[in-house]
């Protein structure tokens, strides 16, 4: 058996979107990863940092550097969580009594498609998805953590998958946590630019690395009565031919041997 | 009475009551100190890196940058031909005062010119002051001409400031021993020959004036000259 | 919320749902897009320019006063003059003083972001002052009566329909064409008037040159050339943190101002000035001025974090690719740096509670650090302002008392399971009442836009402790 992953899942996945959180233990079992979940995990601290509230986000950030401690290498199938922790936690923890363990951690702490290609470089999943797919390439996998072409190498080895490209495929689609509270008519407008741009590609999905752009793009694309639907990129490597799938449902796959 | 330079340095900080407290609040500032950035993982450069290509034919670059830049540039191979093409620039402009630049080898220019010519124009020399609003085109020298990005460098002695933004046609006579490969090149000269001290003004000139304001259309002319010429003489 | 803010979030609310204007601001972000990638293809390592940048404006700010009094003491030995102005107040009357002294009557403006900053214009017009505006840009708004709606390219959000309507009301009614040739041949021929006619020229400076002692000005049209060549004074408005070390520094900086702020390999004229015109010089300004207009900037250099926000070069290469400027535009702002190094600035300038809200309009996608040809990290400061505004006390209690609970929840497992749960549920019963976007809906602001988010019925952490229980009870899996 590989080595043992340690699953970061963001909160809003694991309250909101857990099927991307099943289709990541689907696929990394697949491909023979021990996988470990911490229960104690709670919020890695984005939503205070990023308003402005980094004492609010300390104590949750060493909550989290306490709880992945012990982990071999950790997993989070969202690009502005895992920059959260790899980028921001220097900072937010510069005076804390954990900064060795919290920069230890961001050292082991990776991406989802990024642990896939860049350290274990693994491109080929052995997934099925017949459709045409475009890709969002969201913000802080894109800028923060430098994922340009992993996601889409990924893609790109999957049985029966069209790729589409899309214009400003880089663009912000306008999330950006407390910004869409704060500044809705503008967030709005951002994501129906990027609905817009999607469209265009006809494709029958739109995929990112990141489930906060999905959720948000779900939305507007929901709320134009829009064809496409969003799918997480783990979702789409989880999917397997239909002649091999066991059951189409949101149960985790059994542990390899 | 004239004051000494250091007494006239002196009245003017006298005069600028804020001085001393910009300073003294720049120098405060100054002792805070910043983190040295990060290294940009390139560790390994013991070489400057190369910004720009380096230019292994500086003419056929010039030229190059001539076209996209809307410049025009006629090459000759002697002063009679640059006489002639001169005469070919400036021969179909409306009427209206012609203004040169004094210099030795334009005075000949000219004369060769009018010998050529069936009709002159009236000439008007930068001896004689600055040219007029009306004027039709201006000619001027370069101090260099940069094969980088297709410019001229030009200075107060070349006729003055407006000689080259004045006159809706500005016509440059240069040569092709005047070409430098790059903007380094041709700021180093500016500093290593003073330029500065003996000019209140220099400018590097690519193209002719344009604008982009409206629709981000490309309009060429806008305030200053619509055309830019430069007779580029090979031989001597 | 400051008055400020709240202008903002209302005409960002307007500008977000305009969808004319936003056509109009992407086809010229597309122009642009398409100019700046050819720009960058002339650079043969465009991130060993944006290094060299970044280094020769860090050395430059890292000794602003030993290179202000270097570049100072040659333009005072050229028979120029120089005033530091602490801020707008001094700087307007300096300029205001000469203009009496000389009994100037007509300005005749090239573009400078500085001289919007310290409101001159009027000043100079109140004191009975015809001040003309010679960028066909900045000439089209002040026609208008409206700021200048970019740093680069004041006219973005008209088209020549607008502009033709413009210069019939205003300079000619006779105007027949909106052909943008035509409509530069009117301003042309109206700006040409005041240009032999002015007795003062003011313009900015891209760079203030500290070892050859000359300012440096990059534009295309002319008429920057012009106001410093013609006039009778040449007064040079300008913030102390323009200067760079050398004159050859200007074989990097030149390319990458152009190539950021427009796609050209260069602007047409790269002029430098080093003071009056000298004996024997056939034309050129008797008197040189160059005000140095601190107005905020000196303190920015003792904040360790954000030094480097003076390293900017003005090219507007973060407004063009900033999302949230392609949406809401550069009157949005309210201030008079727009876009992503506005929002980081103007709490500097202008003070961090009135303006902190525009470093919370921002997603916070980083595009603006990525194109900065100076390397400025903007997006990570727009998240220190917050921080900052949070440590001044200058934001709401209810939020952080928001947050403070927030926390309190994250720090224990199972109340944030419990409390996910709940909302949940509670969601889940109110969309069954039909109550979306009512009300009693917490995601009211979400549903605006958006069709409801998904209500799972388990949270991954159930699914996988349900999980764990079967493999127990199986005997299967290593954990």
């Amino acid at each position: 058996m590989k080595r043992k992953v340690s699953l970061f899942i963001p909160c809003f996945v694991d309250q909101l979107l857990p099927q991307v959180a099943v289709d990541t233990v689907k696929v990394l079992r697949r491909l023979g990863y021990g996988v470990d979940y911490p229960e104690d995990q709670t919020c890695c601290g984005q939503p205070a940092f990023n308003t402005g509230y980094w004492d609010e986000a300390r104590p949750c950030a060493e909550h989290f550097v306490r709880v992945f401690k012990h982990a071999d290498v950790v997993v989070c199938p969202s690009g502005s969580c895992a920059t959260m922790v790899r980028t921001f936690y220097a900072d937010l923890l510069a005076s804390s009594s954990l900064r060795a363990d919290a920069l230890a951690l961001a050292s082991r702490t990776f991406e989802f498609s990024e642990f896939l290609v860049r350290v274990e470089a693994v491109t080929q999943v052995g997934a099925t998805f017949p459709h045409t797919v475009t890709y969002h390439a969201s913000c802080h996998g894109l800028r923060e953590l430098k994922l340009r072409d992993e996601p889409l190498q990924l893609l790109r080895q999957v049985n029966g998958l069209t790729l589409i490209e899309m214009v400003r495929s880089e663009e912000c689609c306008g999330f950006g946590g407390t910004f869409a509270a704060k500044f809705p008519d503008i967030s709005g407008a951002m994501g129906n630019s990027k609905a817009e741009n999607v469209a265009a590609t006809g494709a029958e999905f739109v995929t990112a690395i990141d489930p906060s752009c999905l959720l948000h793009l779900e939305g507007i694309l929901g709320k134009r009565q829009a064809p496409t639907r969003t799918i997480h990129l783990a979702s789409i490597l989880a999917h397997e031919s239909r002649t091999n799938e066991a059951q189409k449902d949101e149960s985790l796959p059994q542990e390899g041997p | 009475m004239v004051q000494t330079k250091e007494a006239q340095t002196e009245k003017a900080h006298v005069e600028n009551a804020s001085r001393d407290g910009i300073l003294q609040q720049i120098r405060a500032g100054l002792r805070t100190a910043v983190p040295e950035p990060a290294a940009i993982g390139s560790e390994h450069v013991i070489f400057e890196p190369i910004i720009f290509e380096p230019i292994s034919n500086p003419l056929e670059r010039f030229q190059q940058e001539c076209v996209s830049n809307l410049m025009e540039c006629a090459l000759t191979a002697d002063c009679a031909a640059s006489a002639r093409q001169l005469s070919e620039v400036l021969q179909p402009l409306p009427e209206g005062e012609i203004f040169v630049q004094d210099d030795p080898s334009l005075r000949r220019l000219v004369e060769m010119m009018t010998e050529l010519a069936a009709s002159t124009r009236a000439i008007r020399w930068s001896s004689e002051g600055a040219p007029a609003e009306a004027a039709q085109a201006t000619v001027t020298l370069a101090e260099a001409l940069i094969a980088q990005t297709g410019s001229i460098l030009v200075t107060s002695a070349c006729g003055g400031r407006g000689a080259s933004v004045i006159a809706p046609c500005h016509i440059v006579y240069a040569t092709t021993a005047q070409l430098v490969p790059d903007l380094a090149t041709a700021l180093g000269r500016v500093s290593q020959e003073r330029i500065f001290d003996s000019n209140s003004f220099a400018c590097v000139i690519s193209g002719s004036s344009r604008t982009a304001d409206i629709e981000k259309i490309l309009v060429q002319g806008a305030h200053g000259p619509r055309r830019l010429v430069v007779i580029l003489q090979t031989g001597s | 919320m400051s008055t400020a803010a709240q202008r903002f979030l209302q005409d960002a609310a307007v500008k977000s749902a305009d969808l004319m204007h936003r056509e109009v601001i992407r086809r010229g972000m597309d122009s642009y897009d398409a100019a700046h990638l050819k720009g960058r293809a002339r650079i043969k390592d465009w991130e060993a320019a944006r290094q060299k940048c970044q280094e020769i404006k860090r050395e430059a700010i890292n000794h602003l006063d030993r290179y202000l009094l270097q570049f100072e003491e040659k333009v005072i030995a050229r028979g120029g003059h120089v005033y530091w102005a602490a801020n707008s107040e001094e700087a307007c009357s300096y300029v205001k003083n000469l203009a009496a002294r000389f009994g100037v009557r007509t300005v005749v403006k090239s573009k400078s972001m500085v001289t919007e900053e310290i409101h001159l214009s009027p000043a100079l017009e109140q004191a009975g002052i015809k001040v003309w505006e010679t960028d066909l840009g900045e000439f089209i708004v002040q026609l208008r009566n409206e700021p200048p709606y970019h740093i680069v390219t004041p006219a973005m959000h008209l088209n020549r329909g607008q502009i033709a309507q413009l210069f019939r009301e205003k300079l000619d009614p006779a105007i027949a064409s909106d052909d943008p040739r035509d409509l530069m041949a009117v301003a042309r021929r109206k700006l040409r008037e005041a240009f032999f006619a002015a007795e003062m020229g003011i313009s900015g400076a891209n760079f203030l040159v500290a070892d050859a002692g000359v300012i440096a000005i990059s534009t295309n049209e002319g008429n920057g050339r012009l106001c410093t060549s013609l006039p009778r004074i040449h007064v040079v408005v300008t913030g102390i943190e323009k200067v760079i070390p050398r004159l050859e520094d200007l074989a990097v900086l030149w390319p990458v101002l152009a190539t950021s702020g427009t796609g050209q390999g260069i602007t047409t004229y790269g002029t430098l000035i080093g003071g009056p015109r000298r004996a024997g010089e056939v034309d050129g300004a008797e008197e040189f001025h160059v005000v140095l207009v601190d107005n905020g900037r000196s303190q920015l250099l003792a904040d360790a974090e954000q030094r480097e926000v003076l390293h900017c070069i003005r090219c507007g290469a973060c407004l063009n690719i900033c999302p949230v400027f392609r949406h809401v535009g550069g009157h949005t702002y309210g201030t008079t740096y727009p876009g992503p190094i506005g929002s980081v600035l103007t709490p500097h300038l202008n003070g961090i509670k009135e303006f902190k809200h525009l470093s919370y309009a921002s997603s916070l996608c980083g595009a603006c650090t990525s194109v900065c040809p100076v390397k400025i990290n903007l997006h990570h400061h727009l998240l220190q302002n917050r921080r900052n505004a949070t440590e001044a006390g200058a934001t709401k209690s209810s939020e952080r008392m928001m947050f403070r609970a927030w926390r309190s929840a994250m720090l224990h497992p199972r109340i944030y399971a419990l409390g996910g749960w709940s909302m949940r549920k509670a969601l889940r019963i109110l969309y069954g009442l039909g109550l979306a976007g009512s009300i009693l809906d917490p995601m009211r602001v979400w549903n605006r836009y958006r069709s409801p988010v998904p209500l799972p019925s388990e949270s991954f952490r159930a699914i996988w402790r349900k999980d764990r229980k079967q493999d127990r009870r199986k005997n299967l899996g290593a954990n």
